[in-house]
């Protein structure tokens, strides 16, 4: 019946899709609300699922496909679904319920998606004029509201999160605006102003870009003339961080609709202990070890097909996966083989130190006419290598490419970078098309 | 040199010896009074035994450049003077050396990568004048390797962020037919085989720019092709007397080495001036072959341009087009297109009308060796876990590594007595 309220966080109101917020604001002549009782919901616990864009729009935002790896976002279920916490009863049930499986959504598909690499919050969008006071606009939650906006099928049937986030931005204010407009209608009837104080301990991972938040200042002040009425629920999603819009999951680019096939990825480990490599060389049959030609042991593994190169230092390089997921995994088998010889073996700072990808564009190119306009970045010598090298900028990729059309893309350490250096390059290659 | 004495004039202890001319003095740092002096003058019996100093040993000028640099730059001058560069070349390859010189990465580099900079400076001056030097010429010169050559090139220019021009082929065309001796009769040269340079020279600049146009040169190295193109050049000047002579005794009686791609070039110019013939009504009646084609090759080069607009098909359209017809086809789009097509020529009955072929490179046109399929797209999170017994079967059993170093030591063993009774 009634949602047990987290002591975590305490004596936050915070909503199921909290705005931006600053830790140190307390927005709101209300003390902090005292514990609020959580609506009770008829609906039984709904099943964590990832979250799908057919969901129906929530006050205009619907579940964004990606959300935060926020530790402390499961904390975030336990809050009362904003508007209704003043009237129990009021707030539209479908609505709460809808929040909170959003936010189950999100919670469950953090699991399910890669860490972001990005800082946790970006440009966010303080959807509470309120909130505005706060010297620090939150970021972070624009991310969301980009993920949000994609989904609302009212707003905007374009999948915006491949975009960059000023791109998105307009449209993310936009749906802000519309949404608070709604916002105010349904809740009308709420008499009392519903402030939305500032969880005081937001997660320190919260970075805090005042520049695009002050950019959406503008956008929410005429918006919200009626400034009573808070919209404590933008609707938006969660949370807190967000996974980079560029890194797609599923990439497939719109323009050139051809994706860069990963060839190999060259990962490092730290083992954290000190090897024997000789002990290694005679206990595993996988193993070759000639110190004379190479000071590492080198072992393979048939699955994933990769080859390691230990070294008595207790670092290892991994190569030869043709995913990340499939050299981490190696990775840890290999420290298991190490495990398993009597050392003890770590895992600490895994990282993928370069990625190559290749791909066709099935024309042929005439790199002559490619040397020309793109001196700078480009380096054509036919006595020594058949292939041009372009050496774009950002993102720093070197890319190989050859009059067949066959592109070699390397130098990535992230799989976002290759796709967008293979986007980057395609109109530029089109361009060249004919001889 | 300090406790020495004292400069009269200002009393400094700072003083230098120094040589000027051949005569030496004792100066002073601080205020320059030369405080002793040499003999200046000599007896006429000592002047026998003097010798003169050159100017640029007295000057001091070398004494700030390491000799290692001085050699360097000696190379790079020699180099310049052995190609017949013009003089100003020379400034310039010795202006980029010693810049190259100041970095870091250079000074320390070993001595043969010094060598082959002084080369790498010629060839970025002569690319920069539009001078055709190949890295193939400066490689022989410098007795180095091409792998050790192109290292260091690439590093000079990434270095020095020098932009370098790609090899002007007209230039290097001319250059290299000048090369040829066949312009003259000798006792190895007969007078059937001697040709005129200026329509040797216009033939083959003709079938390079032919080359050219039908992606022959693109990512190729550019001499074979020119190699391939003086050959035929010559052979259709007169080919009555030329046809039997091969390339590669053409080659030996020109004096020229003969690169290695060379024939493939020659097989790819010849296939494409037979696409060509075909569309020239009065050929189309001779059925050409790769021998008897060279006879019309100044007729097929007097309308190349025309000929090769209908010849080939546009390759680039083509492909768009055969990808929607022939999606999922393993075999090179080029292959289904040829005999898709339709000929637009009207050819006696009985005879299989030529589809124009596609204009695209070679590499393009091949079937592709093997056919890679698609990897499967295989949802590994990196996290699963890991079993004992896929661990195990790479450990080896204690049995084993008994085994393994038994037979280790036997090994030893043998290797410690070479000649086993």
């Amino acid at each position: 019946m009634g949602w047990v309220r987290s002591s975590a966080t305490p004596s936050l109101v915070h909503h199921l899709f909290p705005p931006a917020i600053c830790g140190s604001v307390d927005v709101g002549d209300q003390a902090r609300p005292p514990a609020r009782p959580l609506v009770p919901c008829s609906q039984p616990w709904p099943r964590p699922r990832l979250a799908t864009s057919s969901r129906g729009p929530i006050n205009g935002f619907c579940a964004p496909h990606a959300w935060p790896t926020q530790p402390q976002l499961h904390s975030l279920w336990l809050f009362p679904p904003f508007p209704t916490s003043q009237l129990p009863t009021v707030s539209p049930p479908p609505m709460e319920e809808t929040y909170l499986e959003l936010y189950l959504d999100q919670c469950s598909s953090q699991d399910a998606l890669t860490p972001s690499r990005s800082p946790l919050l970006s440009p966010a969008v303080p959807y509470d004029v309120d909130m505005l006071t706060s010297s620090n606009p939150e970021t972070a939650f624009n991310p969301q509201l980009e993920e949000v906006t994609e989904a609302s099928g009212s707003f905007s049937a374009v999948d915006l999160s491949f975009l960059p986030d000023e791109l998105s931005q307009e449209n993310k204010d936009q749906t802000v605006i519309r949404s608070k407009h709604e916002v105010e209608e349904n809740c009308k009837t709420q008499s009392r102003q519903i402030r939305l104080p500032l969880p005081s301990q937001l997660d320190a991972g919260l970075a805090l870009n005042s520049s695009s938040g002050s950019g959406s200042h503008s956008h929410l002040h005429p918006a919200d003339g009626n400034s009573a009425q808070p919209s404590p629920e933008k609707p938006h999603s969660m949370p807190l961080a967000s996974i980079t819009p560029m890194t797609p999951m599923a990439p497939i680019s719109e323009c050139s609709g051809i994706v860069p096939q990963l060839q190999n990825i060259v990962s490092t480990v730290n083992l954290a202990c000190k090897l024997d490599l000789k002990k290694i060389a005679l206990h595993a049959k996988n193993a070759e070890y000639n110190p004379k030609r190479f000071a590492a042991v080198i072992m393979r593994i048939r699955e994933p097909r990769t080859t390691a190169l230990i070294f008595s230092s207790g670092k290892m390089v991994c190569t030869g996966a043709k995913s990340e997921e499939q050299s981490r995994l190696a990775a840890r088998k290999y420290a298991r083989v190490v495990q398993k010889l009597g050392f003890p073996a770590r895992f600490l700072d895994f990282t993928i130190q370069n990625m190559v990808a290749s791909c066709d564009v099935r024309f042929p190119i005439s790199l002559e006419g490619l040397v020309l306009t793109h001196q700078q970045f480009s380096s054509y010598e036919p006595e020594l290598f058949p292939g041009l090298i372009y050496r774009m900028v950002k993102p720093r990729i070197v890319l190989l490419i050859f009059v067949s059309g066959k592109v070699v893309l390397t130098g990535a350490k992230k799989r976002s970078d290759i796709y967008e250096a293979f986007e980057n390059i395609y109109p530029i290659l089109k361009g060249f098309k004919k001889a | 040199m300090p406790g020495r004495g004292r400069c009269p004039d200002c009393g400094s202890a700072e003083l230098v010896e120094d040589s000027h001319y051949s005569q030496n003095q004792l100066v002073c740092s601080d205020c320059g009074c030369v405080v002793t002096e040499g003999i200046l003058t000599t007896t006429f019996s000592d002047e026998g035994n003097l010798r003169e100093v050159t100017y640029s040993r007295s000057t001091g000028e070398n004494e700030q450049v390491s000799r290692s640099q001085q050699r360097g730059l000696r190379r790079v001058r020699d180099l310049c003077r052995v190609l017949q560069l013009p003089p100003t070349f020379e400034d310039t390859a010795v202006a980029y050396y010693q810049q190259a010189h100041q970095l870091a990465g250079i000074r320390t580099a070993r001595l043969q990568k010094k060598e082959v900079l002084a080369g790498c400076c010629v060839l970025i001056t002569c690319r920069q004048r539009n001078w055709p030097l190949t890295m193939g010429t400066i490689c022989t010169l410098l007795y180095a390797d091409l792998d050790v050559f192109s290292g260091t090139y690439m590093q000079i220019v990434k270095l020095l962020g020098l932009d370098v021009p790609s090899l002007c082929l007209v230039d290097l065309v001319k250059t290299y037919c000048s090369s040829f001796k066949l312009f003259e009769a000798s006792p190895s040269v007969p007078a059937k085989y001697v040709e005129d340079k200026e329509k040797m020279l216009s033939r083959t600049l003709q079938l390079v720019e032919l080359a050219d146009e039908t992606w022959l040169v693109t990512g190729r190295h550019p001499l074979p092709v020119i190699t391939a193109a003086t050959f035929l050049a010559w052979q259709s000047l007169r080919p009555s007397d030329r046809l039997t002579c091969s390339l590669a005794r053409f080659c030996k009686l020109a004096n020229v080495d003969l690169p290695y791609p060379a024939s493939s070039r020659l097989q790819e110019l010849l296939a494409v001036l037979l696409r060509m013939a075909e569309q020239l009504a009065w050929l189309q009646v001779l059925k050409l072959d790769k021998r008897s084609v060279v006879k019309h090759i100044g007729d097929l080069l007097q309308h190349r341009h025309m000929l090769v607009r209908k010849a080939f098909r546009d390759g680039t359209a083509e492909i768009d087009a055969g990808e929607k017809e022939l999606q999922g086809q393993g075999q090179g789009q080029a292959l289904g297109d040829e005999d898709v097509g339709s000929s637009s020529l009207e050819l006696p009955a009985g005879k299989r009308p030529s589809s124009p072929a596609l204009l695209l490179p070679p590499c393009m046109l091949k079937p592709p060796k093997r056919v890679c399929p698609a990897p499967p797209v295989s949802m590994v999170t990196g996290d699963e876990d890991i079993s004992d017994s896929e661990i195990e079967q790479y450990l080896r059993t204690p049995q084993e590594v008994r085994d393994f170093q038994k037979a280790q030591a036997a090994r030893q063993a043998a290797q410690g007595t070479p000649n086993p009774p």
